[in-house]
């Protein structure tokens, strides 16, 4: 047995020296083996890609997914599934390593990927701050540091003077964010999303519910008296549609008031950093008059 | 009207009083002036209006949906266990269910050309579904004028396969994958869409089929002791069977159209019901009805109120509540059938 266990130290415990190979450790802490200059690499989420993209890092990705469509110089990149994974094209795209998000993917995946030799590194988004946070990890991941750090400075610029236009904001709004309007899905304990709607100068409605995405009662919408209801409602919505399948709504506030308002999608719905973009126009929404002001 | 029915129909209207009250948001005192001010045609003091709208035009049109669809599912069950003569069966035996949820899928998810999803809503798309896998499955099944048992409901399972197969696909390859959640949820059986409007098709739908199986109790009772013996009987087992296949079908598609697939209701609700009142359709097919009915109305009670002002598709409700009592029924009774 002790014997074993000396060969296995020298396989396990000696190949990364052997081979030239680094330690880092991803979000989850975990310990991974990974080449010191990472050439090639795989995103397995949309927002993922953006946020490699944003570190300064985009020549090296060598494919993306098939619902990746941010930033456009992507589309002539070698396309994979995410449900079901396609790990043979995944694979079969020489990498040095995969970058998942822990939002979208397991770890049954990568020990997948682990099983044939491809470090699988992830990354966890739980709020603003960890955007900027992750941008900077992922440049001194795959070398690009400079880039990524004057990003994530550019980022929290725009941040912070965010938080200095809306900081003296008295009266915050109580905010609905339904991620559709027939099927209410919103945004549950934890999200990101009421950091922003905060940021931008409103209450969340959602902010304590024990689900991550819990499945809204029109009870509670009627009881919640949002003043503002916003959602990523998708192309061609009108305020309409959301009374035609929620009739009852009439006398809400938002509603009487005509504050509805349908989002980009790409801006909300993926922890990337176009979330920063995201808080802005929410802002604009809450507070047309102040954000007018230079 | 004997003990029975009366102890029934006493449970129901109990029930569908505690389904319009319950909640977080509304107190039973608050339904009840409610109720009192609609019921009085506006005599009384007018209610809040967030409370009225949550009591009348959410909550109630949500229990009688409930009612409507337990009830019609646990009576067609009823009619499908005696058309198959076999336990098993239930309303969504014959793919009826499966391709309902094809065709709402087909319509929601972006597929059909315009010009067709133009002209369609969900729950017609449902319709046409259901009924698409049910003349399919009824032309394998019939020859020569006789529809045979055991291939209809071979057929029924292959077809509802094949449906489920493609359900499966079009969700994964949905050219709007920002829709699957509300397709994912409705799949699942829920009533969290209902409206006095959506009340309608599976009102008429399932009160002709309460009707005619009512009136068709007593050659129910002779199908159950097979084709030729019936047939001695005098019943006209062919004739029998095609109408039993239409209201099937025309029930089971009206309800996944309003309500998505909420399984096992038509299943267990009139195996438990037949141990209280024997085998007789003139009691099983009303027993059913109100029996399913108010199953439905605490499931979706519990659906509504598990989670805190979040809600559950009731479907997950009625298998975890109904499957562990209908073992237990199962287990403690002497189960009869035909």
């Amino acid at each position: 047995m002790r014997t074993v266990s000396i060969i296995l130290f020298i396989l396990i415990g000696c190949s990364p020296e052997l081979s030239g190979e680094r330690s880092v450790e991803d979000d989850l802490g975990r310990i991974l083996d990974v080449s010191p200059t990472i050439e090639r690499i795989a995103p397995l989420a949309p927002s993922i890609t953006e946020l490699v993209f944003a570190a300064g890092a985009g020549s090296k990705v060598a494919g993306v997914s098939t619902v990746d469509d941010f930033p456009p110089s992507i589309d002539s990149l070698p396309k994979y599934n995410l449900i079901p994974m396609d790990f043979e094209a995944i694979v079969s795209l020489d990498l040095d390593l995969i970058i998942a998000s822990e939002q979208v993917n397991t770890l049954k995946d990568a020990d997948l990927f682990a099983s044939v030799g491809l470090p699988v590194f992830f990354v966890v988004v739980n709020d603003l701050e960890d955007i900027t946070q992750s941008i900077r990890n992922l440049g001194e991941l795959l070398g690009t540091s400079m880039i990524a750090s004057h990003r994530a400075s550019e980022l929290e610029d725009s941040l912070s003077l965010l938080q200095l236009r809306t900081a003296d904001i008295k009266s915050k709004p109580d905010v609905l964010f339904l991620i559709e309007h027939t099927t209410l899905y919103a945004f549950g304990e934890g999200s990101y999303i009421h950091g922003m709607i905060d940021l931008a100068g409103g209450k969340s409605l959602t902010e304590d519910m024990s689900l991550r995405f819990p499945i809204l009662t029109d009870e509670f919408v009627l009881t919640s008296k949002a003043e503002v209801i916003v959602g990523t409602f998708g192309d061609g919505f009108e305020i309409s549609q959301l009374l035609e399948a929620h009739p009852t709504w009439d006398i809400l506030p938002a509603v009487e008031s005509g504050r509805v308002y349908n989002l980009n999608s790409d801006y909300y719905l993926g922890p990337g950093p176009r979330l920063v973009k995201g808080a802005w126009v929410l802002a604009e929404i809450l507070h047309p008059e102040m954000m007018s002001n230079p | 009207m004997n003990r029975w029915t009366f102890l029934l129909v006493f449970i129901a209207l109990i029930s569908v009083f505690f389904s319009v009250s319950l909640g977080r948001e509304v107190s039973v005192t608050d339904a009840l002036q409610v109720l009192w001010y609609h019921a009085s045609f506006g005599l009384g003091s007018p209610p809040d209006p967030i409370v009225d709208r949550i009591v009348w035009n959410l909550r109630f049109p949500r229990t009688l949906l409930a009612f409507i669809v337990g009830g019609g599912l646990a009576m067609i069950g009823a009619a499908m266990q005696t058309l198959v003569r076999n336990p098993l069966a239930e309303p969504y035996i014959l793919g009826i269910s499966g391709g309902a949820t094809a065709g709402a899928s087909l319509f929601y998810l972006g597929f059909l050309p315009p010009l067709f999803s133009k002209a369609l809503s969900m729950p017609l798309a449902a319709f046409l579904g259901g009924l698409c896998a049910i003349i399919i499955v009824y032309s394998v099944a019939g020859s020569r004028g006789r529809i045979s048992v055991s291939r209809l409901l071979l057929a029924g399972v292959a077809i509802a396969s094949l449906m489920g197969a493609l359900t499966s696909f079009i969700t994964l390859s949905s050219p709007e994958p920002d829709r699957l959640r509300s397709v994912l949820f409705w799949l699942l059986g829920s009533f969290h869409l209902a409206q006095w409007s959506t009340l309608v098709w599976p009102t008429i739908a399932v009160s002709i089929g309460l009707v005619v199986l009512m009136i068709l109790s007593r050659p129910l009772d002779g199908m159950l002791t097979g084709d030729e013996s019936a047939h001695s009987l005098g019943v006209a087992v062919e004739s029998m069977k095609r109408i039993l296949i239409v209201l099937a079908s025309l029930v089971t598609g009206s309800i996944v159209a309003a309500s998505g697939a909420i399984g096992f209701v038509g299943l267990i609700v009139p195996h438990a019901v037949r141990s209280f009142t024997g085998v007789t359709h003139r009691k099983v097919i009303p027993a059913s009805f109100i029996g399913g009915a108010v199953f439905m109305l605490w499931a979706d009670v519990a659906a509504r109120m598990i989670l805190p002002n979040a809600q559950l598709p009731v479907g997950i409700v009625t298998a975890l509540c109904g499957v562990p009592f209908f073992l237990i029924l199962l287990h403690k009774k002497q189960h009869h059938f035909g």
